[in-house]
């Protein structure tokens, strides 16, 4: 079931490349080919796959484990980059830390003293030894 | 000029203390930063490549540093591959199958250790053939057409299929998501916005770094989170050593390794990817008996072997014809040309300082590696009796630092994010990881490659299958192709019990 699922979704989106690519408006030819072509043969690679899989799925057995702690990991990596210029790498990186150590059964103290920890020798690693800049945000540190 | 005095003379550069520092700092910095996951060599030399301007070092030292830390990263890579299942570099994605069972086996010391001298005997045994066959190898690697070219991306393609787990037609499907995946942005031959939906976002296509992160960090974190897969951070203390007989075991696998790397990684373009995933399928073929995959010890020192000889076989068309054959080897093509040196057959006679500098100081480089690497496994074991709550969230702060450096862009991390969702729900349904990232890396040449072809013939497909090696390869490619649906119909006959 899964795998005609995961197939008629790959003849959409192999249809779809083909499609898209044949919308493609050349204003010039470079050479005799042109962006079309190579997109539509992928398309087609897909779509054929995706055939293939609708026609003969094999079983396939979703398993999920504790997924609410994934839902945590990812709602704090969303929220991240949002955070992430106004207030700066350390407290954001401190938050995004402080939230996944959650999910992985630390203890809120412990997690919180890593989650700090880590965001500073990232930081510190980064920023003032690698010389890569990250954002400061309010505190200018 | 014979190659040995050649060679002598670059000793004379490569000894100065200044370039001994240098080569040290290269490799040293190249080990931790190839061990930082996302982070490759080619990030490594971007970011060292203004440094070596601003400190005015002279052409051959800022070589010698950069060549460091490419084939350093080649080194550091392989602890994250292996005791985390990060691929820190998609030519080191082979180390992660058979290293990172080794690791959750207890076996994370020895199977370090045996990858550290696969990196040593693949890239002092690459040097070594550079040293005597740069000029005559670069010459065949020249013969190579664009029609050859697909042809093997093709059978590298097949060969995933074949080895892949779960089904070949997901592998296909990997594939063909990777190849669109890299097509988004702007199209090099004729200037058209391709898959970008008008976002202002994708003109520039997806970033590999965002990629790399997305699918091997982000979406191990979800999964681990989940906490569907048990005692995941590999221990090593309680395992065996490795031991002499181990290595003596492994040779013959790191010298077939050692050929197959270094023939693929002078070809332009074809770098250590397909270089260790040919060189893992080869010894699979070869010494397969159900072990590979479960922590097989060829299984770990054929890529990592591959991988280091590919690499460092890469600047053999860099140096002699002024071809880059990997990514990270076009950073230091650009270099050399913001030194006003043009790479080609005329840089080992106008500038043999700086040519054969360069290849005295990676013997030197490799064995200061060799010597760096072996003691500080007992380090790198420690690392791993972290706990998981400071481990994880640390590698996922370290991820998106990673990708943030690299593009300054908050917005890059949000794609990071969805495309770490987009393979967690892959993982789930069975499709595999691996060759979605190799097709996104090959995707650019293979497409180029095709075009180039096709413009020779005015458009006849003809071509493609117009000149004996790519035939030859056309039919491996088939071959390979066919080989796992066989193998399906006739299971589909009789089922085996595993099935049942």
């Amino acid at each position: 079931m899964i795998d005609r699922l995961v197939g008629l979704i790959c003849i959409l989106l192999g249809g779809g490349a083909i499609w898209h690519a044949q919308t493609l408006h050349v204003p010039f030819a470079a050479d005799p080919v042109g962006p079309r072509v190579f997109p539509t043969i992928i398309g087609a690679v897909l779509l054929l796959a995706g055939c293939v899989l609708a026609i003969r799925p094999g079983r396939v057995e979703l398993e999920f484990g504790t997924w609410p702690r994934a839902l945590a990991v990812l709602v704090a990596s969303l929220v991240y980059p949002l955070l992430l210029l106004p207030i700066g790498f350390i407290m954001a990186t401190a938050l995004l830390c402080f939230v996944a150590a959650l999910a992985f059964h630390a203890r809120p103290v412990p997690a919180a003293a890593s989650a700090i920890a880590t965001a500073v020798v990232f930081f510190l690693l980064l920023d003032k030894v690698l010389d890569l800049p990250l954002p400061r945000g309010p505190l200018g540190i | 000029m014979d190659a040995l005095s050649a060679l002598l003379t670059g000793f004379q550069v490569a000894l100065t203390p200044l370039n001994l520092a240098v080569a040290f700092a290269g490799v040293a910095l190249g080990t931790a930063i190839g061990a930082l996951p996302g982070i490759g060599p080619i990030n490594a030399v971007a970011l060292l490549l203004p440094l070596c301007f601003a400190l005015k070092l002279p052409p051959e030292t800022a070589l010698i540093l950069l060549a460091g830390l490419y084939y350093g990263s080649g080194y550091g890579g392989r602890i994250s591959s292996i005791l985390l299942n990060i691929p820190g570099d998609p030519g080191l994605v082979m180390t992660t199958l058979d290293g990172y069972p080794l690791a959750k086996a207890g076996r994370g010391a020895a199977a370090l250790a045996i990858s550290g001298i696969g990196s040593f005997v693949g890239g002092t045994s690459a040097v070594i053939l550079m040293t005597f066959l740069a000029v005559p190898l670069a010459r065949l690697a020249l013969s190579f057409g664009p029609a050859d070219y697909v042809a093997l991306m093709v059978l590298s393609f097949a060969l995933l299929g074949t080895m892949g787990e779960g089904k070949a037609v997901k592998t296909w499907i990997a594939v063909a998501l990777g190849l669109l995946l890299a097509m988004v942005g702007i199209d090099g031959g004729s200037g058209v916005e391709r898959f970008t939906f008008g976002s202002l976002e994708l003109l520039g296509g997806i970033d590999f770094t965002s990629l790399t992160i997305g699918l091997f960090a982000v979406a191990e974190i979800l999964v681990l989170a989940e906490g569907m897969v048990s005692g995941v951070v590999s221990r090593t203390g309680d395992g065996a050593r490795l031991s002499l007989k181990e290595i003596r075991y492994c040779m013959p696998a790191m010298l077939r390794a050692t050929g197959i790397g270094f023939f693929l990684g002078v070809l332009p373009g074809t770098g250590a990817s397909v270089a260790s995933a040919m060189a893992y399928t080869a010894e699979k073929r070869i010494s397969d008996k159900g072990t590979f995959g479960k922590g097989d010890m060829r299984g770990l020192a054929a890529p990592e072997t591959a991988d280091n000889a590919a690499q460092t076989a890469s600047m053999v068309p860099m140096l002699a014809l002024g071809i880059p054959g990997s990514g990270t080897t076009a950073v230091m093509l650009g270099a050399f040309m913001m030194y006003s040196i043009t790479p080609g057959p005329l840089l080992f006679t106008q500038r043999p300082e700086v040519a054969w500098g360069l290849i005295a100081s990676m013997y030197i480089g490799n064995l200061m590696l060799l010597v760096l690497n072996l003691p500080l496994v007992g380090l790198f074991a420690r690392l791993l009796l972290v706990p998981a709550w400071i481990l994880y969230p640390g590698i996922l702060a370290l991820s998106y630092a990673g990708v943030y450096a690299v593009s300054n862009s908050a917005f890059e991390l949000i794609i990071t994010t969805a495309i770490g969702v987009i393979a967690y729900v892959l993982r789930k349904v069975g499709i595999p990881l691996i060759p979605l990232l190799l097709a996104f890396v090959l995707a650019r040449l293979l497409e180029d490659n095709f075009r180039r072809a096709l413009s020779l013939s005015d458009g006849g497909y003809e071509i493609l299958f117009s000149t004996p090696t790519s035939i030859i390869l056309w039919v491996l490619a088939l071959l390979a192709i066919a080989w796992p649906f066989v193998g399906q119909l006739q299971r589909g006959r009789a089922p085996t019990p595993s099935e049942i």
